[in-house]
């Protein structure tokens, strides 16, 4: 009698060397072609930052917190920058509120464009990662005429700014927008209508929103349930200019599954949050007002803080990204800085959301979720 | 129905890569070609020593330790020698940000790579000078 397939379990590690993990690692459990258990891994990608953090003075500290997600970055220096805004009492010149806000979005346009090719270099559909990334293009010059580099900007400062606008910043922006808008259209044929694209994602690692928060999710990933979930509008931060914009949280109900989602409606919500970044930064670029990008005080009073707390916080590109710093009294650095990244809970809801799934479909949920190793290993 | 549409996606999805076919490629030859770098692109560093005044700002302004500096070695009358470690460097930038007396720029010069990497920690001789002109392109060389 030969011995049946599904009689024994079978044990894969995906990742840390497989092509689609860059930096992460999950222990599967298989029978026949069906996952049984998954066991995400954290720890494969540990640059410990929080640390670092505490060897490194208040204007030092971005740099660090960029690197753990290069996508947005300009987001992701953010929460740092406000916590130590709010200890040392700065005031950020209305300006520098507009600038910041325009360049974030920016970035988070730039994060789903990033992330439209490298799901489908993931499900094999190389033609659809190679254009959003020619795109993407017109955004990093946009980013290397401000501030100098591609990736990694350093752009905000506490109090303030580095760079300020030039015209040619101005007009790489709207050119970069142009190109997205005249190559959406584009990119919904590609992904929202094709059929081979919708057979592998429709149904695929489907969850409720009750799931969705028990597990901590944010970002798209829960506003693809249809709960509007999101910092920009439910704790308008004083430093930034969202209240200047009349805009709406985009939310996705799906007529068939209403209060669910699967790896296609996330996919689809990520169309609708690039069009509502391109609506608000359209919004915002008539109202930058004239004036200096940061107050000349700002940085001696960076240089000492005095004791306190902070909790600094955005709504990032893949979710709630937020930052607790705590001084002391005549502090030069942090003493702690706790960073909440908004992928360790994406990652982690693998362990729910895989098991009984293909094989095949374990790389479609987990480009779906769209989590950053960095974010879990800090 | 069903099958139909499909169908009429699988063209739609024809079409655009078609036109794909016939537009004109937006990457270039690296190593041939290159492109302009903007004003503030942060390149590799340029110590210009007749201005310094061993202030030693932009050492402690570097989140990295990537720069030393070398007071005893006087070229003029108060300056000091600094030796850039571009293995550590993250071009952030601060240091520039922190000179006041306009001794230290970035320049657009990205192409650095070297075989060792004692060749990539730029001496006082190596960081005052540049070996190129900055709009001189690394590929033209190559041509
Ligand atoms: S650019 Fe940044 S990392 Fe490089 S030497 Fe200057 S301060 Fe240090
Ligand atoms: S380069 Fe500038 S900051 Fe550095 S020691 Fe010289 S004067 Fe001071």
């Amino acid at each position: 009698m030969t011995p049946d397939i599904l009689d024994e379990t079978v044990e894969v590690w995906f990742g840390p060397q497989h092509v689609s993990a860059h930096g992460w690692a999950t222990k599967l459990k298989l029978v026949g072609d069906f996952i049984v258990e998954c066991d995400p891994h954290a720890g494969y990608f540990h640059r410990s930052a929080e640390k670092c953090l505490e060897y490194r003075n208040f204007r030092q500290g971005s740099p660090i917190l960029e690197r753990l997600c290069m996508l947005e970055a300009f987001l992701a220096e953010y929460p740092y920058i406000s916590a130590v805004e709010q200890i040392a009492g700065l005031v950020v010149p209305e300006r520098a509120k507009v600038l910041r806000t325009i360049m974030m979005e920016a970035s988070r346009i730039h994060s789903y464009q990033f992330w439209w090719g490298q799901l489908s270099a993931e499900m094999g559909f190389f033609a659809m990662t190679l254009w959003p990334w020619v795109d993407r293009e017109f955004f990093l010059d946009t980013f290397e005429e401000l501030t100098g580099v591609r990736h990694s900007p350093h752009f905000s400062t506490p109090g303030g700014l580095r760079f300020d606008f030039t015209e040619k910043v101005l007009a790489k922006l709207e050119k970069a927008i142009q190109v997205l808008e005249y190559n959406m259209p584009k990119f919904e044929d590609m992904l929202m209508k094709s059929p081979l694209f919708r057979m592998r994602t429709e149904g695929v690692g489907q969850y409720s929103a009750k799931e969705a928060l028990r597990w901590g999710l944010s970002g798209p990933n829960i506003k693809a349930c249809g709960i509007p979930m999101d910092l920009r509008k439910d704790q308008p931060d004083p430093n930034l200019a969202y209240d200047m914009v009349d805009w709406e949280v985009p939310i996705l109900e799906h007529p068939d599954h209403p209060g669910e989602s699967d790896a296609y409606d996330r996919m689809v919500q990520r169309f609708n949050e690039v069009k509502t970044s391109v609506d608000i930064i359209k919004q915002l670029i008539p109202q930058i007002p004239d004036g200096p990008i940061i107050d000349p005080k700002a940085r001696a009073k960076a240089n000492r803080l005095p004791e306190g707390e902070a909790y600094g916080r955005v709504e990032g590109a893949r979710g709630i990204t937020s930052l607790w710093l705590k001084t002391l009294e005549k502090a030069q650095t942090p003493y702690r800085a706790k960073i909440r990244g908004p992928c360790f809970h994406s990652y982690y809801a693998l362990k729910h959301l895989v098991p009984s799934a293909r094989f095949a479909d374990f790389i479609v949920i987990f480009g779906s979720l769209d989590p950053y190793p960095g974010w879990w290993d800090r | 129905m069903g099958f139909l549409r499909n169908l009429g996606e699988v063209f739609t999805i024809l079409k655009h890569i078609f036109r794909q076919i016939f537009k004109r490629p937006f990457t270039s030859l690296y190593p041939f070609e290159d492109r302009p770098y903007p004003e503030r692109t942060r390149g590799r560093h340029i110590h210009v020593r007749q201005n310094c005044t061993a202030c030693a700002q932009c050492v402690r302004a570097c989140p990295v330790l990537a720069i030393r500096i070398d007071k005893a070695d006087k070229m003029y009358e108060k300056d000091a020698a600094l030796y850039f470690d571009y293995t550590r460097c993250i071009f952030c930038g601060l240091c520039v940000d922190a000179c006041r007396f306009d001794a230290l720029y970035h320049t657009p010069i990205v192409d650095m790579a070297e075989g060792e990497r004692e060749d990539l920690i730029y001496g006082p001789e190596k960081i005052t000078t540049l070996d190129r002109e900055p709009l001189e392109w690394r590929g033209r060389r190559f041509r």
